[in-house]
């Protein structure tokens, strides 16, 4: 704002009012003159008034009306503030485009949700993995389009912490992780990548490896056979029954092996949660405590703690499996004079199994790892106790498909405990039958039921 | 003021309750093209824990079906729905009546799939079955599409691809025909099989009345009132000029 604007506009008011004060001595009536070139003035700066509102009202455009004075001041005022706008708004704009344009060509698919599931915007690589349409499909539900049972049940259960596999495409031949993540008020993002590559990969590991096992299977057999047959040869060279007595126990652990395999393939195969069938525990902590006792070469105390009367639902090979797998590998470390507790308790949370031992412990180290495949935290000391490898790995999986999870803590030279959760919901309240064998019992009862 | 804010509300809860049956009707679509591609799976990998599996999860299906019915009948009770709204409501209860049936179709084709993995399986692997199964499925899913879409272009595109499906069944009848008298031995398996091929052609038909009732559901102003008919006319309308 120019300051001798208002000086150059008083003195050109002063000197009108003196030509209108000269007029009226003129015709001798001073306040008329002053009163006529007033009205003129005002008048003139009224028309400019006019013509400012209507350039305002056609949107301010080009060309602007005639600008001198302290109008024009208003006027360049006015202009400026509108170029400025005009700027911020171009380079909003141009943010949001470049926004748009680098989500539309990110290689994995977006489709944003509102709260009701309904598609708010999707970008090409969505459209393509979800075969949605541009456009049309805006505001229609997701679930709509995408109908897996499995994708369905995903984005109704609220638990988004992992994605799913759902299989897309006109013959299911796509296999797309979708990831659902929330913001902002209910808002959802869901990512969409495909993983077909990694499924194929996946199933041939797996075909490869169940159908090797089964492979090895029969030749195994065969060898196993004459072994026993030279073993009980009474015409055999004496020098000879040290290496087959040798080979006899390297076949059956090589059997052994297999088995595990084998028990993991199908076990891997079936993605679906184990069906469920009362098993009741204490009768099944005794049987494995007098297994246990049975097979163990040392002097062991295996003591049995059982809270709770509820029967536990789940497949009872699996659990027998699972379960057992854990207290014959307690009896391995723990040396003649230890202690073995099998316990089971219940609480809010479910059912809790644990299997503690005074045995020779796990280094810390060696503890995540414990559930892979063929993992030995000491390749010497393992191997000579018989184990396939497999067994940790295949509790984790029955643990996986009953719902639970298994965790290990242990002390090295203070013993280890493992202990398996299931979840509240696999619990079945009620007495526990008086059978004398759990798994004899659970199959009774089953086969009554059905 | 009141009145018509409680006008506002009954309405929007009125949508809320239809947009959920549409939702729960293609989530029952999407169980059953589960079960579809499942028993054909079974079939075709000679797996018969599956084709069992496939089978007792038929019951799921049906319970789906109770579920949207009762949902229709209470929605037509309480709300009196009209025009296009009791439209939707009546192509539901028609199309979930439908949608059942192919369960039952994918039902019969996993409990055979079960059984014919014992047997040996034949030369060709199924090829000819896993074709009319694939046009099938497809066509199911295209259904569907149109459904959730309201695409009665779509709908009535799906409807004549119902031919392709009959095709293959009469050629697959043929074969079957021919192998029978080839080779005795293969008379039952035949059987089965010409079993599965029926069913899919049944899929194919169930699929074909469901987008008839998209077509209803959709150009119902013009065909309303009438019989089903006026559909077919529409449908052959649309097929002479495509």
């Amino acid at each position: 704002m120019k300051p001798q604007l208002w000086l150059w506009l008083s003195l050109r008011l002063v000197s009108f009012l003196l030509v209108g004060l000269v007029l009226g001595l003129w015709i001798d009536r001073p306040f008329e003159g002053i009163a006529i070139v007033l009205a003129v003035v005002l008048a003139r700066e009224l028309w400019r008034l006019h013509g400012l509102q209507r350039w305002l009202l056609d949107g301010a455009g080009e060309p602007s009306p005639d600008g001198s004075g302290i109008w024009g001041d208003v006027l360049s005022l006015v202009a400026r503030l509108q170029r400025r706008k005009q700027y911020h708004k171009h380079r909003l704009l141009r943010l949001l485009r470049e926004l748009r344009r680098s989500t539309a060509a990110i290689p994995d698919g977006v489709v944003l949700l509102n709260p009701q599931a309904e598609i708010l915007w999707f970008n090409r690589m969505a459209a393509r993995l979800l075969q949605l349409r541009p456009r049309s499909d805006v505001g229609l539900r997701i679930e709509n389009l995408v109908r897996q049972p499995a994708f369905v049940s995903y984005l109704h259960s609220g638990k988004y912490d992992k994605p799913v596999v759902v299989r897309a495409g006109a013959g299911g031949e796509l296999y797309l992780n979708a990831q659902v993540v929330p913001y902002g008020a209910g808002q959802i993002l869901l990512l969409v990548r495909d993983v077909t590559a990694q499924q194929r990969l996946e199933a041939m590991r797996k075909d490869f490896v169940a159908n090797a096992s089964h492979e090895l299977r029969s030749p195994l057999t065969v060898i196993a056979g004459y072994l026993e047959t030279l073993s009980q040869d009474m015409e055999l060279d004496p020098q000879l029954a040290g290496p087959i007595r040798e080979m006899r126990r390297q076949s059956s652990r090589m059997t052994a092996i297999i088995e595990d395999l084998l028990a993991l393939s199908r076990l891997e195969s079936d993605d679906q949660p184990a069906v469920g069938e009362p098993i009741a525990i204490a009768p099944l902590l005794e049987q494995l405590r007098r297994d246990v006792l049975a097979r163990a070469g040392q002097q062991l105390d295996v003591q049995v703690q059982v809270e709770g009367a509820s029967r536990l639902r789940g497949d009872p090979a699996q659990v027998h499996s699972a379960f057992s797998n854990l207290v014959d590998n307690a009896a391995k470390y723990t040396p003649a004079g230890g202690a073995i507790t099998l316990r089971w308790r219940e609480d809010a949370e479910g059912g809790h199994f644990s299997v503690r031992d005074t045995g020779i412990g796990i280094a810390a180290e060696h503890l995540p790892r414990l559930t892979e495949r063929f993992y030995r935290v000491d390749p010497g000391r393992s191997r000579a106790t018989g184990g396939s490898g497999l067994g940790l790995a295949i509790v984790k999986h029955v643990m996986q498909r009953h719902g639970g999870s298994l965790r290990i803590e242990s002390e090295e030279g203070h013993g280890s405990t493992f202990s398996c959760h299931f979840p509240a919901e696999r619990l079945v309240a009620g007495p526990q039958p008086e059978a004398p064998a759990a798994r004899t019992g659970a199959h009774a009862g089953a086969a009554a039921a059905l | 003021m009141d009145a018509a804010d409680l006008t506002h509300h009954t309405s929007r809860r009125f949508n809320e309750d239809l947009e959920r049956v549409r939702s729960k009707v293609l989530a029952m679509g999407g169980l059953v093209e589960q079960q579809l591609i499942g028993a054909l799976n079974a079939l075709t990998e000679g797996d018969s824990r599956l084709g069992e599996s496939i089978a007792r999860n038929d019951h799921k299906v049906n319970g789906m079906e109770v579920a949207i019915d009762e949902e229709c009948s209470r929605i037509l009770a309480t709300r009196a729905p009209a025009a296009g709204d009791l439209r939707m409501i009546v192509a539901t209860i028609k199309t979930i009546t439908d949608l059942e049936r192919i369960g039952d179709e994918c039902e019969k084709i996993a409990h055979i799939a079960a059984r014919l993995a014992e047997e040996e399986r034949p030369p060709e692997h199924y090829r000819s079955v896993k074709h009319l199964g694939r046009i099938a499925q497809e066509m199911l899913h295209e259904t569907l599409d149109a459904f959730a879409r309201l695409d009665a272009e779509l709908a009535v595109r799906t409807a004549r691809s119902d031919r392709f499906v009959d095709e293959e069944y009469e050629a697959i009848q043929r074969q079957c025909i021919t192998y029978m008298m080839e080779d005795p031995r293969y008379i039952r398996r035949a059987l089965d099989l010409m079993w599965v091929v029926r069913a899919l052609e049944r899929v194919g038909d169930h699929s074909k009345n469901v987008c008839e009732y998209v077509v209803y559901m959709v150009h119902g102003k013009d065909i309303r009132h009438t019989s089903l008919e006026a559909v077919e006319q529409e449908l052959l309308g649309h097929a002479a000029r495509g």
